[in-house]
């Protein structure tokens, strides 16, 4: 159906053109490095606009390709071996609620030394770092993806002796592809919330340059360029507008193909023609091209090698695992000894302030909390009982949340400096903004899938819309409250280590903080001792903080208030 | 032409073993419609996937057409309960899948699972995708799919269950007329159901399983002149003396 209508006979030639100049990019380090030195120094300037907002594109682009790459190494063996899930899975979660903003500084500190202080070890630390907030969940999504495929349609794709790459084609890479799009949009607003973060961090306190939209705003509202800042925060939430618009939306509409229905639902008669409309004209000739190297490829040699290659790891696994358990044992052994010598006394002076930080940090991440709950429960609750509200307010959830909040930080600055009681307000502020998008989120989906027959059981009961907000929609709503409120606090964490201490017009803003100890260590006193402590604490803390109270409570509201029998 | 030689399946749940089908030695020979009904948590559908070859006895011997069974039956095929359709293939897609998976070149594959899909009634749904279908073309198209491949040993797990009455009888005729046919290859058919009466109906031999674990409690032969009815004298009697091996 959809090979009828033909492409646009322009659209190969552009693809080959786009493709040179990708790899007129990228062919040669010191090329790029070259233009890299060329456009570092300058002081950015509004015609600098486009070239920023592709560095930025990029950094992310590559991360995320990177990321897919690992998740789906990842998610498949937790899916397929039971041995590897015990291990994947914990390392998983605690990879997604560690702050991983903490560790750029440490990141950017093992890049150079590695690599040396150029511009390459830079991007890589940027890179990494976003990779570190993208892999985890679209891992998880590789995994769902993969455990949920139903048994009988595993038996029959089985039973029909398909095998190798045919039952990867026809079955487990589609298998994956809801799910592993869904925490694509995720990872992708993960990303960029990641990478304005570098970027300013990068453009603060050091004299390194990551040119991209992020360091141009803070570039441009340290010497009170505004013009160039409004500039810039349009280009952003132009650049995150149309990649919802042009690659989320269509791919999401096109996504839906491969959910298993097993009754015929009312999404049939858009089932026919979704993928004709949402494929974008771009697709048309690679899936073409797919297709026909797919008929080229020599199958049977191509499963035979994969399978002698996969029986060939097995082994060498088996053979390997002794001598390897020695390795990482003896890796571990190394770290610990590299992290114990980072800790040795004496520590500085502040280190003494840590146990006081900490609880700030604490406080100002509940006072956010608390003042997030305090406008959306209102508004969802209000929302709850018009549905044309709740459909609006989703799509604006929606845009704010991936809008990233770290692009805002340069502008509350500039806005409060030496206001409201000046630095502590801008850093809850920060936070706040951070914050508020998951809880609006997942409170909004949580309203919206309490059932309606319920609601209109207890209006026949005589109940106010009061009473049944409080007997009825707040309950329900209970589980997604938890669970946005989880990732809002992972979040805030990152948050905090970018606005407890804030550059701006070359003054250095700061209250007392684990995030502004952190930045004080890498960018002010250089101690290692009190990045390792403070890293330390702070990891310690979310992760137990998740364990004992999330965890928890998260399953006291699953089991208590979960609709669904 | 397939031999279950004293054959054993257990399974561990949380460091302990539950014996699922325990023993079962039969033997299932050329053009026969067989069978197996048993109360739930019998082991039925697992002796299915044993015969198919989708999961290794614990112990005991598979002998298809004499020769030990190891791994997935080829010249088998199967239809499950809940169709099993890969929803982002399309209807003809599917159906050339196992076609696909043995090799055959493009037109063959095309050529093979038109002529399938006409011979269940599906001959305008080629394009369409599963979703679009309702659940007894859905059937019909899993039908079409299992004798694409044209196998010689047919296995059925409850594939009328997930139907409606009025689109399981009359899917239930079809497939009889199917196994009748003797243009087809598939004269063997082995199928999993929890209704007796649809046992009756079909079978030339009933075998009856005991619960947890699955054992042979009875084996009886169904001689009832075809094509059966319900109201034909006999029928209730069969259906009875079945029902009181189960219970």
């Amino acid at each position: 159906m959809s090979e009828s209508r033909p492409s646009p006979r322009w659209l190969p030639a552009a693809l080959v053109v786009a493709l040179l100049a990708l790899a007129a990019l990228f062919v040669g380090p010191d090329r790029v490095l070259r233009l890299a030195a060329e456009v570092a120094p300058r002081e950015p300037a509004l015609r600098d606009l486009p070239a920023a907002a592709g560095w930025s594109l990029l950094r992310m682009t590559a991360s995320y390709l990177a990321s897919v790459v690992v998740a789906w190494i990842a998610g498949y063996a937790a899916a397929t071996r039971p041995g590897a899930a015990r291990i994947l899975l914990p390392l998983l979660d605690v990879g997604q609620s560690v702050p991983v903003l903490g560790f750029f500084p440490a990141a950017i500190y093992v890049f150079i030394t590695l690599l040396g202080g150029g511009r390459v070890s830079l991007e890589l630390a940027a890179i990494f770092l976003i990779f570190t907030s993208q892999v985890w969940n679209l891992a998880f999504g590789v995994y769902e993806g993969l455990s949920t495929i139903p048994h009988e349609t595993r038996a029959a794709v089985e039973s029909l002796g398909v095998r190798g790459l045919l039952l990867w084609r026809t079955l487990l890479l589609p298998a994956c592809v809801p799910s592993l799009l869904y925490n694509s949009i995720l990872s992708w607003a993960n990303g960029w919330y990641f990478l304005i973060a570098c970027e300013i961090i990068v453009a603060g306190p050091v004299k390194y340059d990551l040119p991209g939209l992020g360091s141009m705003l803070s570039r441009a509202l340290a010497r009170g360029d505004l013009t160039l800042a409004i500039g810039d925060l349009i280009a952003l939430v132009g650049v995150v507008l149309a990649l919802e618009l042009l690659v989320w939306r269509p791919l999401r509409a096109w996504s839906r193909r491969f959910r298993y229905d097993t009754q015929s639902d009312e999404r049939v008669s858009g089932a026919r023609t979704l993928p004709d409309l949402a494929l974008p004209a771009l697709v048309r000739p690679l899936r073409a091209a797919a297709r026909a190297l797919w008929r080229r490829l020599p199958l049977a040699r191509l499963n035979h090698a994969l399978a002698a290659i996969g029986a060939g790891t097995v082994r060498a696994g088996r053979t390997l695992r002794r001598p390897l358990l020695v390795l990482s044992a003896a890796a571990a052994v190394l770290a610990l000894v590299a992290v114990g010598a980072a800790l040795r006394p004496p520590w500085p002076a502040e280190a003494a302030s840590l146990p006081l930080a900490l609880l700030l940090s604490f406080l100002r991440i509940n006072a956010a909390y608390v003042l997030a709950l305090l406008w959306i429960i209102p508004v969802a609750l209000w929302v709850s009982d018009r549905p044309r509200a709740l459909r609006a307010l989703s799509v604006v959830a929606q845009v704010g949340a991936s809008i990233p909040a770290t692009a805002f930080f340069p502008v509350l600055v500039a806005l409060l400096v030496g206001r409201f009681g000046g630095m502590e307000f801008i850093s809850i502020a920060l936070a706040l903004t951070g914050m508020q998008w998951y809880l609006l989120f997942n409170l909004l989906a949580g309203v919206g899938r309490v059932p309606q027959d319920l609601r209109e059981s207890l209006r026949a009961l005589g109940l106010t819309r009061r009473e049944i907000h409080r007997s009825l929609v707040l309950p329900a709503c209970m589980p997604s409250l938890v669970t946005g409120s989880v990732a809002a606090w992972g979040g805030t964490w990152n948050a905090l280590i970018l606005s407890e201490y804030v550059v701006y017009r070359g003054h250095v803003y700061q209250v007392l903080g684990l995030g502004a100890l952190l930045n004080r260590a890498t960018f002010e006193t250089g101690s290692r001792s009190l990045l390792f402590l403070s890293l330390g604490l702070l990891v310690l803390t979310v992760v137990s903080f998740n364990r004992l109270v999330w965890d928890r409570l998260y399953r006291y509201v699953n089991t208590r208030y979960r609709l669904e029998a | 032409m397939l031999l279950l030689n004293r054959l054993s399946k257990s399974v561990e749940d949380r460091g302990r073993t539950i014996p699922v089908i325990q023993d079962v030695t039969l033997e299932v020979p050329e053009r026969q419609f067989l069978c197996i009904v048993g109360p739930s948590g019998s082991g039925k559908s697992t002796l299915l996937r044993l015969m198919m070859g989708l999961t290794p006895p614990t112990s005991g011997t598979l002998y298809y057409h004499g020769l030990p069974l190891d791994g997935v039956n080829l010249r088998a095929a199967m239809v499950f309960q809940s169709f099993a359709l890969l929803p982002w293939l399309t209807v003809q897609a599917n159906v050339e899948l196992g076609l696909r998976a043995r090799d055959l070149p493009d037109e063959e594959c095309r050529r093979r699972a038109a002529y399938y899909l006409d011979k269940v009634g599906l001959d305008g749904f080629k394009e369409a995708y599963p979703g679009e279908l309702s659940g007894g073309m859905k059937q019909r198209a899993a039908l079409a799919r299992a004798l694409a491949v044209e196998p010689d040993l047919l296995c059925m797990d409850e594939p009328f269950s997930g139907l409606d009455a009025l689109t399981s009888a009359n899917l239930r005729e079809e497939v009889l007329g199917l196994w009748a046919d003797l243009a087809l290859p598939v004269h063997t058919v082995v199928m999993v159901t929890h209704i007796i009466e649809e046992a009756v109906l079909m079978a030339d031999r009933v075998v009856v399983l005991t619960s947890r674990p699955g054992r042979i409690a009875a084996d009886m032969p169904v001689t009832l002149p075809r094509p059966r009815n319900k109201r034909d004298p006999g029928f209730d009697e069969m259906v009875d003396s079945i029902f009181e091996k189960i219970v």
